[in-house]
């Protein structure tokens, strides 16, 4: 567990490539971000933010920049590749490169950390709704700076972000996507009015 | 009320506590962590060789943590074999106790687990890392004050 060792300070940069689930057609759909990874690169991402109710300003994106000729390296026990991840359904967090286009998978960059949103497709995700996903992550990487970059540390970031998840569906924010393969409804049932506190449905006397 | 054994240990001079008898009439002493190895050989060589079963528990919130051993003294003709119980008390801010795997090796796997749930570090364990939980884990789950991360699980989902 050497390698588990290396404090997250070193983490300066993340990859936040991440695809997202459309419809069946678009199957290989996939965004990048292409930002660089100082913080003051790019500040156009603050587009309106058509929630009102949240005054926090979100997390710039720092992505890193795109890489070519990535190649999958240490994925072997041999090489004493281990996989360091969090996987939960909506959230697939790897402290690795991953190449977005040809999805090689470099272990031995283990100061990036990729987030994968939502493989299975089961939420209709915008490119605000993901962005939104994507600087909350960005803020809890920054906030867990200094943690070890243990699976414990990135099992709590990809929890917190599925609760992010389930907030954003609580709030309608983001809907189920009705053509998923599996659908389970995994984040409860699909109802009306959930989280809106002014207009409760009245019970019919 | 005292047990035999009880009479036995204090007739060679070593310290122990007499709790009681348990509901099957075992008897049940309880040992210093810092007695328990020397006491352990003895009881070794007493004839008590078969570890029966090796547990912990958390006495009482921000009380002592308990290692609890069962031991049966093994014999060819015997239909009721000796039991005794044996607990070690260890304060919760520094749980040391030392380990009984030199005496008896069953006591392996039982310890990393008391080890992995209730952090209580057995000297001289050969191997003393986490059995059940991920290595990387944090906290010691079945301690009473342990508070559980609120790890997303898939729980709606029919």
């Amino acid at each position: 567990m050497a390698a588990t060792s290396i404090s997250m300070v070193a983490c300066t940069k993340f990859s936040t490539l991440g695809w997202i689930g459309g419809r069946k057609r678009e199957v290989r759909k996939r965004r990048v971000f292409s930002v660089s990874a100082q913080q003051d690169a790019e500040v156009k991402e603050t587009r309106q933010m058509k929630d009102e109710k949240v005054e926090k300003p979100r997390t710039p994106l720092r992505p890193v920049e795109r890489q070519v000729n990535v190649k999958s390296k240490n994925m072997s026990v041999q090489m004493g590749g281990q996989w360091l991840s969090s996987v939960t359904r909506h959230i697939r967090i790897y402290a690795a490169y991953i190449d977005p286009e040809t999805w090689e998978f470099d272990q031995t960059q283990m100061d990036k950390l990729t987030i994968l949103l939502d493989p299975t497709k089961e939420f209709v995700w915008t490119d605000d709704t993901a962005n939104m996903v994507f600087s909350y992550f960005q803020e809890l990487v920054d906030h867990y700076e200094g943690a070890p970059l243990t699976e414990y540390t990135l099992r709590l970031i990809g929890s917190d972000l599925e609760h992010y998840i389930r907030k954003l569906l609580y709030d309608g924010e983001i809907k189920y996507n009705m053509d998923a393969r599996v659908l389970n409804f995994s984040m409860g049932k699909p109802r009306i009015m959930f989280n809106h506190n002014e207009g409760q449905p009245q019970d019919v006397q | 009320m005292q047990g035999r054994l009880s009479a036995w240990l204090v007739k060679h001079g070593l310290i122990h506590r007499s709790l009681g008898f348990d509901y099957q009439g075992i008897e049940t002493l309880q040992i210093k962590p810092e007695d328990w190895h020397s006491v352990a050989v003895i009881l070794y060589v007493y004839g008590y060789n078969y570890l029966r079963s090796q547990c912990a528990y958390d006495v009482a919130p921000g009380g002592l943590l308990a290692s609890v051993y069962h031991l049966t003294r093994i014999e060819y003709g015997v239909d009721q074999p000796e039991q005794v119980c044996i607990k070690v008390f260890a304060p919760r801010n520094n749980p040391k106790i030392p380990s009984v795997f030199w005496v008896w090796k069953s006591s392996n796997f039982q310890e990393r687990e008391s080890y992995d749930m209730l952090g209580i570090f057995y000297d001289n364990h050969p191997r003393l890392k986490r059995i059940l939980m991920p290595e990387s884990w944090i906290g010691w789950p079945l301690r009473k004050d342990y508070i559980a991360p609120n790890f997303y699980e898939i729980q709606d989902a029919h």
